[in-house]
C-alpha cells in the first residue's frame, strides 16, 4: 500500500489521487494512534482506581501463586469438556440430520432440553440429583447402581459442561454440514459412495473449516463457564479466589485478581484463535 | 439372427412426480446400446436433467424400471437389495455435472483416486497409476497436484471427466457439461467427450453443443413436457424433423 503511494509513477496514479491516498493513509495512522492513546488512558484509569480503592497489593501478590495454581483445573475441565462436546456435537448433528425418526427425535430433544435449561441447574443435576436417580433405580432392583450414579465433583462438572456445550455446538456442526453445496453430495453419490463414506470423505472435511472458528469461540466461553464447577468445591481458579477472599475479608482483591487472570487467559486464547483462523484462510486459497 | 444382446441402459415407463403433483416425467422409455452416443435435446424445464438423474438414482423415479448393464431396479422396490442395486448402478455409471462438483479440498489427482480407493477399495498405488494415465488422457498431467480453485472451468470439467472414468464405468452421463463454461473453453471439454465416444464408451449427454450433437451423436432425442417428441439420427433430426415442436426448438438453438 505505502509502496504504491511512494511510487505512483510506476502504477500511473494521477497526482490528485495521490494526495487523497496520502490523506487517507495519514488519517488511518492518526486514528490508530488515537486509539492506542485511548486504550492507554483507560488502562491508567483502571489502575489508578484500584490504587484509590486502597487495594492490598501485597496481599494479592502473596496469594497469586496459590490462585494461579487453580488454572490447571480450569484448563483441565475446559479441555476435557470441550473434547466431550466436540464428540457429542458431531453425533448430535448427524442425529439432527438423520431421517431415522427415533434418532432424530432423540437428537432434537437433547438440543432443545439442554438449550432450554440453565447451565447452573444442569451442573447441580449431574452432581446432586443424579445420585437420587441411582437410588431410585436401586429400589427397582438394580443393585450397586447408585455408586455409578454418584459422581465426584470433577467428572460431574466435566460432564455437565460437555453435555451442555455439545448441545449448542450440535447446531454449529449441523449448520456447517448444511453449508456444503448439495452438488458435493451428488458427486459423491454418483461415484457410488454410501451415505457414511460421503459424510466422512467429502462433507465433513469441508464442513470442519466452517466449524472450527465458532468452536474455538466456544472454547473461550468454556474457560469462563468452567468456574461453575467451583459450585461443587473443585479447587479451580474462582473457587480459590472466593475462598481466600472470604477468609481474609478481602474479596475485592481476590475477585479482581481472578477476573484479570481469566481475562489474560482469554486474550491468550484469542490470539491463538486468530492464528488458527489465519492458517486456515491460507489453506482456503487452495480451495 | 444372432442372440440379441441386452441394451446397456434401458429405462421403461419412467415417471417422476415432484412434491404433490408436479409431473415432470411422464412415461419415458429409452434403450441405449453398448457404445452408442445419445444426445438429449429439449427446452429448459422439459425434464432432461431429471431423466438423466433418474438413471443413476440421484432422483428416485416415481414409477418405472431402470436397467443398467443388467442391474434392474423397479421404482416400487424397497429394502436392502434395492440399496445394493442402486450402488451397483452408480458404480457402473459415471456422471458429469454442469457445475463440475469437484471436491475442493482435494487436488486433481486426489479427486480422481477418491472413487477407486473409497468405493472400490483399490490399492493407492494402482489408483494413482491409473489416475495419472487419465490425467494424461485429458491433457492435464501438469495439473496433477493443483486444487480445483486454481483450475479454469474447462480444466475442472476435464478433471471431473477423468474422475468419473477412474472407476471404468460402462456408461457416462453428461448433464450440460459445457454450459457453465466460457465459450473459448467449451472446445477442450467437447474434444474429450468426442474422444470418449470414439473409444466406444456408451454416452447419454444432455448438451446443446451442436457440433457434438450433429457430428458425434449416433442418435438425437428431443424431450418436451416430460417425454420424447421425436428421435432419430442427427441428419434426420437436424435436416428433416417430423414434428413441429422439434422444428421450433431447433430454430431456437440453431
Ligand atoms: N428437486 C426438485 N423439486 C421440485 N421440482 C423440481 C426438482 N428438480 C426439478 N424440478 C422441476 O422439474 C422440471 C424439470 O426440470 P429439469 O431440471 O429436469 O429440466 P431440464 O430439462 O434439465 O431444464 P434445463 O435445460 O433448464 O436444465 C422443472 O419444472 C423443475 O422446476
Ligand atoms: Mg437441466
Amino acid at each position: 500500500m505505502t509502496a504504491d503511494i511512494n511510487q505512483p509513477e510506476k502504477i500511473g496514479i494521477p497526482k490528485e489521487a495521490r494526495t487523497i491516498l496520502k490523506r487517507i493513509e495519514a488519517d488511518k495512522t492518526i486514528y490508530s494512534r488515537k486509539l492506542m492513546i485511548s486504550f492507554f488512558v483507560l488502562a491508567v484509569l483502571m489502575v489508578t482506581s484500584l490504587i484509590v480503592l486502597g487495594l492490598d497489593f501485597k496481599f494479592m501478590l502473596k496469594w497469586l501463586p496459590f490462585i494461579i495454581a487453580g488454572s490447571g483445573y480450569t484448563f483441565l475441565v475446559a479441555f476435557l469438556a470441550i473434547s466431550l462436546a466436540c464428540v457429542l456435537s458431531v453425533i448430535g448433528a448427524l442425529g439432527r440430520l438423520s431421517r431415522n425418526p427415533v434418532i432424530n427425535s432423540i437428537a432434537t430433544t437433547y438440543v432443545s432440553l439442554i438449550r432450554g435449561t440453565p447451565l447452573l441447574v444442569q451442573v447441580y443435576m449431574w452432581y446432586l440429583a443424579l445420585p437420587q436417580i441411582g437410588k431410585a433405580l436401586e429400589g427397582y432392583g438394580f443393585t450397586g447402581i447408585q455408586a455409578w450414579f454418584t459422581l465426584p465433583a470433577l467428572p460431574a462438572g466435566i460432564l455437565a459442561l460437555g453435555v451442555c456445550y455439545g448441545a449448542y455446538m450440535t447446531e454449529t456442526v449441523r449448520a456447517g454440514i448444511q453449508s456444503i453445496n448439495i452438488g458435493q453430495t451428488e458427486a459423491a453419490k454418483a461415484m457410488g459412495m454410501t451415505g457414511f463414506q460421503t459424510m466422512k470423505r467429502v462433507i465433513f472435511p469441508q464442513a470442519i473449516r466452517v466449524i472450527i472458528p465458532p468452536v474455538s469461540n466456544e472454547f473461550i466461553a468454556m474457560i469462563k463457564d468452567s468456574s461453575l464447577v467451583s459450585l461443587m468445591g473443585v479447587w479451580e481458579l474462582s473457587y480459590r479466589a472466593i475462598k481466600v477472599g472470604r477468609r481474609h475479608f478481602q474479596s475485592l482483591e481476590m475477585l479482581i485478581m481472578v477476573a484479570l487472570i481469566y481475562w489474560a487467559m482469554c486474550i491468550l486464547l484469542q490470539y491463538f484463535q486468530e492464528k488458527i483462523e489465519k492458517h486456515m484462510a491460507r489453506g482456503d486459497r487452495g480451495i | 439372427m444372432g442372440k440379441k444382446t441386452n441394451p446397456m441402459v434401458k429405462a421403461t415407463n419412467i415417471h417422476k412426480v415432484f412434491g404433490k403433483g408436479l409431473h415432470v416425467l411422464s412415461g419415458v422409455d429409452i434403450e441405449v446400446n453398448k457404445g452408442e452416443t445419445v444426445v438429449i435435446l429439449g427446452a429448459s424445464g422439459s425434464g432432461k436433467s431429471t431423466f438423466l438423474r433418474c438413471i443413476n438414482f440421484l432422483e428416485e423415479p416415481t414409477a418405472g424400471t431402470i436397467e443398467v448393464d443388467n442391474i434392474v431396479i423397479n421404482a416400487g422396490e424397497r429394502g436392502k437389495q434395492r440399496t445394493e442395486h442402486i450402488l451397483g448402478i452408480r458404480k457402473k455409471t459415471g456422471m458429469c455435472f454442469q457445475a463440475f462438483n469437484l471436491f475442493p479440498h482435494m487436488t486433481a489427482l486426489e479427486n480422481i483416486i477418491e472413487g477407486p480407493i473409497t468405493v472400490f477399495g483399490q490399492e493407492k498405488k494402482e489408483a494413482i497409476r491409473y489416475a495419472e494415465e487419465l490425467l494424461d488422457w485429458v491433457g492435464l498431467t501438469e495439473k496433477r497436484d493443483e486444487y480445483p480453485s486454481r483450475l479454469s472451468g474447462g480444466q475442472q470439467q476435464r478433471v471431473a471427466i477423468a474422475r468419473s472414468l477412474a472407476k471404468k464405468p460402462k456408461v457416462m452421463l453428461f448433464d450440460e457439461p459445457t454450459s457453465a463454461l466460457d465459450p473459448e473453453l467449451v472446445g477442450e471439454v467437447v474434444d474429450v467427450m468426442e474422444r470418449l465416444a470414439e473409444e466406444g464408451m456408451t454416452i447419454i449427454a444432455v448438451t446443446h453443443e451442436l457440433h457434438f450433437a450433429r457430428d458425434v451423436a449416433d442418435r438425437v432425442m428431443i424431450m418436451d413436457g416430460g417425454n420424447w417428441v421425436e428421435e432419430g439420427t442427427p441428419e434426420k433430426i437436424f435436416n428433416n424433423p417430423d414434428h413441429e415442436r422439434t422444428r421450433q426448438f431447433l430454430a431456437h438453438i440453431l
